[in-house]
């Protein structure tokens, strides 16, 4: 994956609103990871996940990250409108992230879609942090997916 | 084979955001930003193999590293059904090759080195996220005529599933 050394959303403020999000993030991660490893079928996978609780899809997280089996994050998906965000910036996001969705709406501003694991890879990468920390913050305001927050970005949502 | 839609993207919610900025509400732009997840269950793995061709989307797969296969999961195509003779063929060559199966196993090979030989035909479950411009893509494709039986079904049951959550976006399907 190709990164570019000058980084995203340049001093301007960025605004990112949260337009829609997957149900229930972390259990619909936890669906995904037990199919890989259950023979059973889609209802049981659910029954077994809803008894043993969100504890458990908390455990199924910490799994997934620790083993870098980041491809059940990709399940969980979400759109976003993002403001201040120029034609440049855009781009460099659309080159470097390709399952990223992006459509004009007006000057800077601008619809995203993208999946969770690409949200880790943003995060993990200098040039799109901040739009990434946007996301994230947007995610702990509107109490999204707090413990996948809690799981993947760190502790405390200030102490990031 | 049985489909499940587990969620899609509410296009309601994304035409809110795209009339709050002022911006038309372009079909185009759905088309992106809407998203099905899946679970397909009880396909062969030949109608995985070419699912996963489609590279734009999400897949995870029951692991047959891990999980034992029995004889009773396979599918058998119904040209192979049609005849007496193929079917018994089809039948003798899955005993043969089961029996290999359970003796690797039962001798200590692991699951994920005895399933070598196992065959194309054994059923598989799977999760697939996909946006609707890509599932657009594959129902053009394998939908048509020069398709397989198998995965014609598969695109032709997602189709359905999408077309009944979301009917506005599948009023034309076009070329993609």
């Amino acid at each position: 994956m190709f990164i570019s050394n000058g980084r995203l959303a340049r001093q301007r403020v960025m605004k990112v609103s949260l337009v829609w999000s997957s149900p229930s993030p972390e259990r619909t991660i936890a669906v995904a990871m037990r199919r890989c490893y259950s023979t059973k079928t889609i209802e049981e996978i659910e029954s077994e996940l809803e008894q043993k609780g969100a504890e458990y899809w908390k455990y199924l997280l910490t799994k997934c990250m620790q083993d870098k089996s980041l491809d059940v994050l990709e399940h969980f998906t979400l759109s976003l409108t993002v403001e201040g965000f120029g034609e440049d910036d855009a781009a460099k996001v659309a080159s470097c992230f390709p399952y990223v969705r992006i459509s004009g709406l007006g000057a800077e501003s601008w619809l995203m879609s993208l999946n969770a694991r690409t949200l880790v890879e943003m995060w993990r990468a200098p040039a799109a942090r901040k739009l990434a920390e946007s996301i994230v913050s947007e995610l702990d305001s509107k109490n999204v997916c707090p413990v996948f927050n809690q799981v993947v970005f760190g502790e405390k949502a200030d102490a990031r | 084979m049985r489909v499940k839609l587990l969620y899609n993207t509410d296009p309601e919610a994304l035409k809110a955001a795209m009339r709050a900025k002022g911006a038309a509400e372009d079909p185009e732009v759905l088309l992106d930003h809407v998203v099905y997840m899946f679970e397909i269950e009880d396909c062969s793995r030949v109608t995985t193999h070419q699912l996963v061709r489609h590279r734009a989307a999400s897949y995870d797969q029951e692991s047959q590293r891990f999980s034992a296969a029995t004889r009773e999961g396979v599918v058998t195509p119904p040209s192979v059904q049609k005849s007496q003779a193929a079917l018994a063929a089809y039948d003798e060559a899955l005993k043969a090759v089961y029996a290999a199966y359970e003796k690797m196993v039962a001798a200590g090979v692991p699951k994920e080195d005895a399933r070598y030989i196992l065959p194309s035909a054994i059923k598989t479950k799977l999760v697939m996220t996909i946006n609707a411009r890509s599932l657009m893509h594959v129902v053009w494709q394998r939908t048509a005529l020069q398709a397989q039986w198998e995965i014609r079904e598969l695109a032709n049951t997602m189709l359905g599933l999408a077309r009944d959550a979301t009917p506005e976006l599948w009023t034309k399907i076009q070329e993609r």
